[in-house]
């Protein structure tokens, strides 16, 4: 069982939804396939709950639901209050924000796949599963500006999946001027998912984020790094580079993973602290974890939100 | 001024570039290792520039000084004093060399350091300096005079044996005395090599050397080897059957200077008995370290004439006491002309006779002749005359009896009824005058007193030695005392019952009564067979031959009947004539060599002649040491002793210094304790950077 209460499929299947193994699949709408599919046929429930038209189930009211959603007539016959759930709105934006910077291009040492390409089947399979939930789907390729953007809409999947196929790493990043662009183009509230490694101060995450919050959007964040940026699992003293500034550092690994490895935690609690409290949701993932995951993540926040709303 | 024996060990002082290599020129691998952002690295406080740049001088300068310590420790350093060092400082010397030949120098490889440090003081001599050699054992004696001359002395070094004697460092330190007092030098030096045996030595020497000179010495003592000598060998004749039959004892010590467990276990030595250069039997013996043992042959038959014996161990760490030498001779019979008055009584001699012929140190042959029938010619080849109550005019016998008394041989009278019947001229002889017979009536009388101190009468000294008062005396003849006689023993009343008088060589006694049961029951008692068997030996001037003697001693020559000079055959071969002035004494040969001596009237066939055994002096070998502090402070006054017995540092090999000084102690504990603080100053720098 996942941490959401869903259940997967059989171990065939989930060994497809490896990222070692979709690493070597280049066609991105088949990795997208086979994750959402697979994963959408191991659900119990639908996953679909949202505020449309076509009626779900009812559920025990509990305080601070919108009491517009109260069932009134089942309240006359039963003297208690339910609410009535509906099938999932398709009518949401969900535009992915990707960030494509230098220090995405990043594999450590017993990692078959790249931060960037993780990223890229990551994105993938959300656009796809959001696409199934019939929603509009859009991408934004950040780095320091904003590379790449495909509007959101409801044929616009495979232009994203055509951005994401041909997308390399780009220059240095940073997220506060390509987001604050975003801003301006986002006209209707929107699921903004943004999928980085987050090499900023926790501030200026946040801040950055602000800009898209402000509008009404809502946002989860992926913060994905690799293991070995977790771990710094590095023996051998040699020069560290910096992969977006050339900076070079010549250190000896041993003597500072200690100390690596506690700003590392200091930094993801920090994140995972500011970006709470900017009522955003977020979700660190590593490299080596399979994708279906993610998307259980993404669920769960689409959940929340739409209980939100 | 500091030196190095192993100077190669300085190469390691290369490694006191590794520190610096590692401060400064090692830098960081090449290796570049990409990483996404080095946004945290930047923050741990690392800086791996740090390492370029020396900033701990104390530490680096404490590293390397351990390097350092530890390489010049490895070189083994030596100081040479600078005033040993430099040539004709403190002015030219005198220098004797005595060196010690004893035969316990003969040990194992002894004689050649001892040699060897001879050479090398030899070696060490300035164009200004003068030496001597002096060899001793027992005696000491110089084997070159004082010489400028180093091939000389080099030669007498290299001429120099180990010899058969054993050590006295007195009369070595006497000719150094000598020596040094007739040089003009102003430094003078005696140097003592030997191996410092305790026994050579025993603290009231009288040598004292000259003021201002100094004794040194250099040990070459070897005595961890143990050495197993035939110390003793002791024979006993028995009689099987009709047969005399000859039993050797050998007793073995062995010496080491070794204590307890570290001496090992106790080792089987095979021993062999050879007579007359045939082996007869080898035997084996178990024998400790430090202990002793006694190994025990078959008995054999007395060989006839005399015969060499060698009881011989095989081969050990000093051969010279594997040998014990001795000689068997035939059995000495004692020839007894007893002399009856004409008429005599019946058994008159009886008594005297059968006593006589029990005896069996020395087997004693007795005849019985009558005064009346008597010749000259009676006495050739006789050790003792009796006269038993028997009056001898003057005449022939008379005179050669006196000519046989003068030579050394001896002349027992019995004093009975008939004794102041014989002439003047046998009178004459004896040590009393008779006079009256005194009667001691029906009771008679008692031996009262002897002179038990005397060599015949001491066996009779003790307890319960001999009851002499149970003898009842009726009747004795009273004595005057000749000149030069002395009475051993006395009656009760007074009355000369013994007396004895030496004349010439020979010797005379009287006893002042008869010797059967005539005036005195004494030949009833059982005192009278050992109390004539004493006074016979002590008459006939009997001893036995000795089977072996020892390296040291003097023998005298032959002396009964021969006035002709004789020489010896050393065992080595030399011919030694006797009473030469070279001798130690005039008349007598000083035995020089263990092995086989010869003594032979001159002009008689060589390999004739008596054999004398000779063996070296077993005390020799005990390994035990004398303090060189001791025999310094007794020679050399005690104040300064301890600091001039020193030996002179220039005259040290530079590993004997370098083993003396032992520096390279003080460098390792320099480069310890380098290391030591080098730890405490380290891990308080990074307390301090953490």
């Amino acid at each position: 069982m996942t941490p959401l209460g869903f259940a997967t499929r059989g171990g065939a299947d989930s060994r497809l939804l490896d990222p070692s193994v979709l690493a070597r699949i280049d066609d991105l709408e088949l990795v997208a396939r086979v994750v959402v599919e697979g994963f959408l046929g191991g659900l119990h429930r639908s996953p679909r709950f949202g505020a449309s038209t076509d009626f779900a189930e009812h559920r025990p009211y509990v305080p601070g639901d919108d009491i517009r959603r109260v069932d009134w007539r089942l309240w006359a016959r039963t003297d208690r209050y339910h609410m009535k759930e509906f099938e999932a709105d398709t009518d949401t934006n969900v535009t992915v924000l990707l960030d494509a910077s230098r220090s995405m291009d990043f594999a450590g040492p017993g990692s078959a796949i790249t931060k960037l390409e993780y990223a890229k089947r990551l994105a993938a399979c959300l656009l796809y599963f959001s696409r199934r939930q019939r929603d509009r789907v859009g991408l934004a390729v950040l780095t320091r500006e904003v590379r790449e953007l495909v509007r959101p809409g409801a044929g616009q999947l495979s232009a994203c999946l055509h951005v994401l196929d041909r997308l390399t790493p780009g220059t240095d990043g940073a997220l506060a001027p390509p987001l604050r662009v975003l801003a301006e183009r986002f006209r209707r509230r929107s699921i903004v998912v943004l999928i980085s490694d987050l090499y900023e101060e926790p501030a200026a995450v946040v801040d950055a984020l602000a800009n898209v919050r402000g509008r009404g959007n809502d946002i989860i964040v992926f913060h994905v790094l690799d293991p070995a940026e977790l771990d710094f699992p590095y023996e051998e003293a040699g020069t560290f580079e910096d992969l977006e500034s050339g900076v070079q550092m010549p250190l000896v690994p041993g003597a500072v993973r200690e100390r690596y490895n506690a700003l590392m935690a200091e930094h993801r609690a920090a994140l995972q602290r500011q970006i709470t409290d900017a009522r955003a949701d977020y979700a660190l993932f590593d490299t080596s974890k399979p994708l279906d995951h993610v998307l259980y993540s993404y669920l769960a926040a689409r959940e929340r939100l739409g209980r939100a709303r | 001024m500091l030196s190095f024996l192993a100077p190669l060990f300085f190469v390691g002082l290369a490694a006191v570039a590794v520190p610096v290599y590692v401060h400064l020129v090692n830098r960081e691998k090449k290796t570049v290792v990409t990483f996404p952002s080095l946004m945290f690295l930047e923050r741990v406080p690392y800086k791996s520039v740090r390492r370029r740049r020396i900033r701990h001088w104390a530490l680096l300068a404490l590293r390397c000084l351990a390097l350092a310590a530890l390489a010049v420790a490895f070189a083994r350093p030596f100081a040479r004093r600078a005033d040993a060092a430099a040539p004709g400082a403190g002015g030219a010397r005198e220098v004797v060399v005595l060196l010690d030949r004893s035969y316990s120098m003969a040990r194992g490889g002894q004689w050649a350091r001892a040699q060897d440090e001879a050479r090398r003081i030899v070696g060490a001599l300035r164009a200004e300096d003068r030496g001597s050699i002096v060899v001793f054992d027992e005696t000491a004696e110089a084997a070159t005079s004082p010489t400028a001359d180093v091939a000389r002395l080099r030669a007498a070094i290299d001429g120099a044996q180990p010899g058969w004697g054993r050590t006295r460092y007195a009369p070595a330190l006497r000719l150094a005395q000598k020596l040094l007092a007739e040089s003009d030098r102003p430094r003078r030096e005696a140097i003592l090599i030997t191996d410092f045996q305790r026994r050579g030595w025993d603290g009231r020497e009288d040598a004292r050397l000259p003021e201002g000179a100094t004794l040194t010495w250099r040990d070459v003592s070897d005595a961890a080897t143990p050495d197993v000598a035939v110390a003793q060998v002791t024979m006993r004749r028995d009689r099987a059957g009709d047969r005399d039959q000859l039993v050797v004892q050998a007793r073995l010590t062995s010496t080491s200077a070794c204590t307890g467990t570290e001496c090992g276990a106790p080792r089987a030595v095979p021993v062999t008995l050879t007579l007359a250069g045939r082996e007869i039997e080898t035997k084996p013996v178990t024998i400790a370290a430090n202990g002793a043992g006694t190994v025990d042959f078959a008995p054999v038959a007395v060989p006839a004439g005399h015969t060499r014996g060698t009881v011989r161990l095989s081969g050990d760490a000093l051969a010279r006491d594997d040998n014990f030498h001795f000689v068997v001779s035939p059995t000495q019979a004692l020839s007894v002309l007893v002399v009856e008055p004409a008429g005599a009584r019946a058994n008159q001699s009886l008594y005297l006779r059968r006593a006589l012929e029990l005896a069996t140190q020395p087997p004693t042959r007795v005849d019985v002749r009558s005064a009346s029938s008597l010749l000259p010619a009676d006495l050739d080849g006789r050790a003792l005359v009796v006269l038993n109550d028997a009056a001898i005019p003057d005449g022939a016998f008379v005179r050669k009896l006196a000519e046989f008394v003068e030579t050394g041989g001896g002349l027992l009278a019995a004093l009975g009824p008939r004794a102041s019947d014989g002439g003047a001229a046998i009178r004459a002889l004896l040590p009393v005058q008779p006079g009256d017979v005194v009667d001691r009536g029906v009771d008679g009388g008692r031996l009262a007193t002897l002179d038990l101190s005397h060599p015949a009468l001491e066996p009779f000294s003790a307890p319960r030695g001999g009851d002499f008062a149970s003898a009842r005396v009726l009747r004795y003849r009273a004595v005057q005392l000749a000149d030069s006689a002395t009475a051993l023993a006395r009656f009760d009343d007074g009355g000369v019952a013994l007396a004895e008088r030496r004349l010439g060589q020979g010797m005379t006694l009287a006893w002042t009564s008869t010797l059967d049961t005539y005036w005195n029951d004494l030949a009833l008692q059982p005192v009278f067979l050992p109390l004539l068997h004493r006074l016979s030996r002590h008459a006939a001037r009997f001893s036995e031959a000795r089977t072996s003697r020892t390296v040291g001693e003097l023998v005298e020559a032959p002396r009964r009947g021969a006035r002709s000079t004789h020489v010896a055959e050393s065992p080595s071969g030399a011919t030694i004539p006797i009473g030469d002035s070279t001798s130690a004494a005039r008349g007598a040969l000083a035995l020089r060599e263990a092995g086989f001596y010869t003594i032979r009237a001159a002009g008689a066939a060589p390999g004739s002649g008596e054999i004398v055994a000779v063996n070296v002096d077993p005390a020799e070998a005990d390994p035990s040491k004398v303090d060189p502090e001791a025999i310094a402070a007794a020679t050399t006054g005690a104040a300064g002793a301890g600091r001039d017995a020193r030996p002179v540092a220039a005259d040290l090999t530079p590993p004997e210094l370098e083993g003396r000084q032992m520096l390279w102690w003080y460098f390792l504990a320099a480069a310890m304790l380098a290391l030591a603080v080098e730890v405490l100053v380290a891990n308080r720098l990074s307390r301090r950077v953490r």
